[in-house]
C-alpha cells in the first residue's frame, strides 16, 4: 500500500485535524512569552478552512455532476447576508441563524439551479455568472443590506461564552467549528459519491442524454446537486461573516465565484483532498506573494497576474487538477 | 419626452454593445469557445487609441483604425498562444485558459498602465443640437451621432465581408458546420485566425468608441465584455444581425431604466435579460439552435 492510499480515507482526516487542532491550541497549552503561531497565521488557517467548505460544496455541482457554475459566491454571500440580517434585525442568536443561512441558500438554489435544466455548457457558465452579478447589484442597492458599505458589527457565535473569548487569540473555536463542518462535508461527499445518488451524478456528468435514456431523472439530480451545494455554501458564508463580524457585497462578487471554481479545478474536481488543496493553495499563495512583495519591495502585487498564468499552464500540463483522477477528462 | 431623449442617448451606447457582441458571437459560432478575453482585447483597443490620440496626436479616425489593427493582432496572438494548443482538448480546459488569460491581461494592464481612469482628450469639436419636439426640445450630441455612424459603417463593412467575400463566406459556413468546412478543403486554422482577428478588430473599435464617450481604465473589460456576451445571447448566439438589434435594445433599455427605475440596477439589466432569454427562449431573438446530438 502506497503512502498516498494509506493517507486517503480516515487516516488522512485524523492527521489533518490533529495538525489543525495542534496549531490552534498549542498556544493555549504551552506558556510562552510570544505566540508560536501568531493570530495572523490562525486567521489564514481559518480562511483556508472556510474556503475548503466552499470548494467542497461547489464540488457537488462542478465536480460530481460536471456543470460549470460561476455563481457559487451568490450562495456564499446569500448565507452571509441571511444570518447577518437575522441576527441584527430579528435578534436571533447565531446558531439558528447559521442553520437558516444554509436553508435560505438551499431554497434559492432551486431557482438558480433551474436554468441548468434548460441550458448547458458555455451557456450555463454565463447564466450562473449573471445570477451572481444580479445578486451583487441587489445587495448594493437595497437599504436593508447596507448598500456598498455592507453590514458591520455582527454578533459572534457563543456557547455560553462568546467565541471571541475562547482560546489564546479568540479564533480557535471558529477553527474548530470550520474544521468540523469541513470534515463532515468531506465525509458526506464521500458517502454521496459512492451512493446511488453519486452514481446518477456520474452518469449525468458523463453523458446526459444516455443518463436520461437509462431512466435517470436528470432534472431532479441536477437540482439536488445545486441545492446541496447551495446549502453548504450558505453555511460557509454565514461562518465567514460572523467571524469577520462584517458582510459586504464583495462576498457576492464574481471574482469570488471564479476563485472558488478555480479552487476546485486546480485541486482536482471530484477529489475531496483536491478541494482542500485547492482552497489552501489559492488562499495561502496570495498571502505569501504579498509578504514577498513587502520583503523585496516590489511596487505591485504580482498575485493576480501570476494566477492567470498558473491557470493557463495548469490547463496545458494537468487539466484534471493536481489531485484529479487520471481518467479521461471530457468536454 | 424623457423616453425619446433616453432612447436617443441609448443608441450610441447600444451600437457599441453590438460591436462587442458581434466579436463574441463570431468566435463562439466558429470555435465554440466563450472567449472570456474579449473584454481585455476591448480594453487594449481603448488604451491603444488613447495613447495614439493623446501622446502621438493622431487623428481620431486614424487612431481608431490603428487600434482596431492592434487589437485584432492581440486577439490573434491570444488564440495562438493560449487556445490553439488546446484545440482538441475538452471545452472546459479552453474556458479555464480563457479565464486565466483574461485575468493575466487585465492585471498586467493595471500594472503597466496603472489602475486609474483616463479620459480621451477632446479630439474635435462636438456640437450639441437642440431640436424642438412638441413642447420641449430634444438634445442630440453630435458625438453620439458620430459614434453611431461609425458603428453603422463598421457593421456594414462586416456584413459586406461576410456575405460577399470568399473568406467571409467560409466563416459563415464554418459557423454552421466547422468540421464539414474543413473537409471541403478550407484551411480551418487560418479561418480560426481570421475569426479571432475580426473579433479583436471589432472589440478594439468598441474600446476606442467607449473611450471617446466615457472614460477608460484597465478594469473596463470585465463588465463590457460580459455585457457583450449578454447581448450576443439575447440576439441569438451566432447571429450577427441579432447581435446588432439586441445591442441597440440593451443600450436603450439601460438608459430608459436608469431614468425610470434606478440607476443602481443599470448594469444588472443586461444579466437579467440574458438569463430570461436563456431560460425562456435559448435561441435568442434571431439565433439558431445548437442541438446536442447523441
Amino acid at each position: 500500500m502506497s503512502w498516498k492510499q494509506w493517507l486517503s480515507g480516515w487516516r488522512g482526516a485524523v492527521l489533518f485535524s490533529a495538525v489543525v487542532l495542534g496549531v490552534s491550541f498549542i498556544d493555549s497549552v504551552v506558556e510562552r512569552p510570544e505566540y508560536l503561531f501568531p493570530p495572523y497565521f490562525k486567521h489564514i488557517l481559518l480562511i483556508c478552512l472556510i474556503y475548503s467548505i466552499a470548494a467542497l460544496s461547489l464540488n457537488f455541482v462542478a465536480g460530481y455532476i460536471g456543470q460549470t457554475s460561476l455563481g457559487h459566491a451568490a450562495f456564499f454571500g446569500l448565507g452571509a447576508y441571511t444570518s447577518a440580517l437575522l441576527t441584527q434585525e430579528l435578534h436571533w442568536s447565531f446558531w439558528p441563524a447559521f442553520l437558516a443561512a444554509g436553508i435560505v441558500a438551499a431554497l434559492v438554489g432551486v431557482p438558480l439551479g433551474a436554468p441548468a435544466l434548460r441550458v448547458r455548457g458555455p451557456f450555463l457558465v454565463v447564466v450562473t455568472y449573471g445570477c451572481g452579478e444580479v445578486f451583487k447589484y441587489v445587495a448594493l442597492n437595497l437599504d436593508i443590506t447596507g448598500g456598498p458599505a455592507g453590514l458591520p458589527g455582527l454578533i459572534s457565535p457563543s456557547l455560553g461564552v462568546s467565541f471571541n473569548d475562547i482560546g489564546a487569540t479568540g479564533k480557535e473555536s471558529f477553527i474548530v467549528l470550520a474544521l468540523a463542518l469541513a470534515l463532515f462535508l468531506a465525509f458526506f461527499s464521500q458517502r454521496i459519491a459512492n451512493s446511488r445518488v453519486g452514481q446518477a451524478f456520474a452518469a449525468i456528468r458523463e453523458d446526459e442524454i444516455a443518463a436520461s435514456a437509462m431512466g435517470i431523472n436528470v432534472s431532479y439530480y441536477k437540482l439536488l446537486a445545486f441545492v446541496l451545494s447551495a446549502f453548504f455554501a450558505g453555511l460557509a458564508g454565514s461562518l465567514l461573516a460572523h467571524y469577520l463580524s462584517f458582510v459586504s457585497p464583495d462576498m457576492l462578487s464574481s471574482a469570488e465565484s471564479i476563485m472558488m471554481f478555480t479552487m476546485v479545478i486546480v485541486g482536482g474536481a471530484r477529489s475531496i483532498y483536491g478541494c482542500f488543496l485547492g482552497a489552501f493553495l489559492l488562499t495561502i499563495l496570495p498571502e505569501i506573494l504579498r509578504m514577498l512583495k513587502d520583503m523585496i519591495g516590489l511596487p505591485f502585487d504580482p498575485w493576480l497576474v501570476l494566477f492567470g498564468l498558473v491557470l493557463i499552464l495548469m490547463m496545458r500540463v494537468r487539466p484534471q487538477g493536481i489531485l484529479g483522477a487520471d481518467t479521461v477528462f471530457r468536454r | 419626452m424623457v423616453l425619446i431623449q433616453q432612447i436617443i442617448n441609448g443608441m450610441a451606447l447600444g451600437g457599441i454593445y453590438s460591436l462587442i457582441a458581434i466579436g463574441w458571437t463570431v468566435v463562439f459560432g466558429i470555435v465554440g469557445l466563450i472567449n472570456w478575453t474579449h473584454g481585455e482585447v476591448f480594453m487594449i483597443g481603448a488604451f491603444v487609441g488613447f495613447f495614439l490620440v493623446s501622446v502621438y496626436k493622431v487623428n481620431l479616425i486614424a487612431a481608431l483604425i490603428i487600434a482596431m489593427l492592434v487589437s485584432g493582432f492581440v486577439a490573434l496572438m491570444i488564440d495562438r498562444l493560449a487556445y490553439r494548443p488546446l484545440r482538441t482538448s475538452p471545452k472546459l480546459a479552453s474556458f479555464i485558459t480563457a479565464l486565466g488569460a483574461s485575468t493575466f491581461l487585465r492585471y498586467l494592464a493595471a500594472l503597466v498602465w496603472e489602475p486609474h481612469a483616463r479620459a480621451y482628450p477632446p479630439t474635435f469639436d462636438f456640437k450639441v443640437m437642440q431640436i424642438p419636439f412638441g413642447e420641449s426640445t430634444l438634445t442630440i450630441n453630435s458625438l453620439q451621432l458620430f459614434i453611431f455612424a461609425v458603428t453603422l459603417v463598421i457593421m456594414a463593412l462586416l456584413q459586406w465581408f461576410i456575405t460577399r467575400t470568399m473568406m467571409g463566406k467560409a466563416m459563415l459556413a464554418a459557423s454552421q458546420d466547422f468540421e464539414m468546412v474543413g473537409l471541403m478543403g478550407v484551411e480551418v486554422e487560418r479561418l480560426v485566425m481570421l475569426t479571432f482577428g475580426v473579433s479583436g478588430m471589432l472589440g478594439g473599435a468598441a474600446g476606442v468608441l467607449v473611450g471617446v464617450l466615457y472614460a477608460i481604465d484597465p478594469m473596463m473589460g470585465s463588465m463590457a465584455g460580459l455585457k457583450g456576451w449578454a447581448v450576443a445571447v439575447l440576439g441569438g448566439v451566432g447571429s450577427i444581425s441579432g447581435a446588432m438589434v439586441a445591442g441597440l435594445l440593451l443600450g436603450v433599455a439601460e438608459n430608459v431604466s436608469s431614468a425610470y427605475v434606478s440607476s443602481g440596477y443599470r448594469d444588472a439589466i443586461a444579466f437579467v435579460a440574458m438569463i430570461l432569454t436563456l431560460v425562456i427562449k435559448p435561441t435568442g431573438l434571431m439565433g439558431f439552435k445548437f442541438e446536442e446530438k447523441v
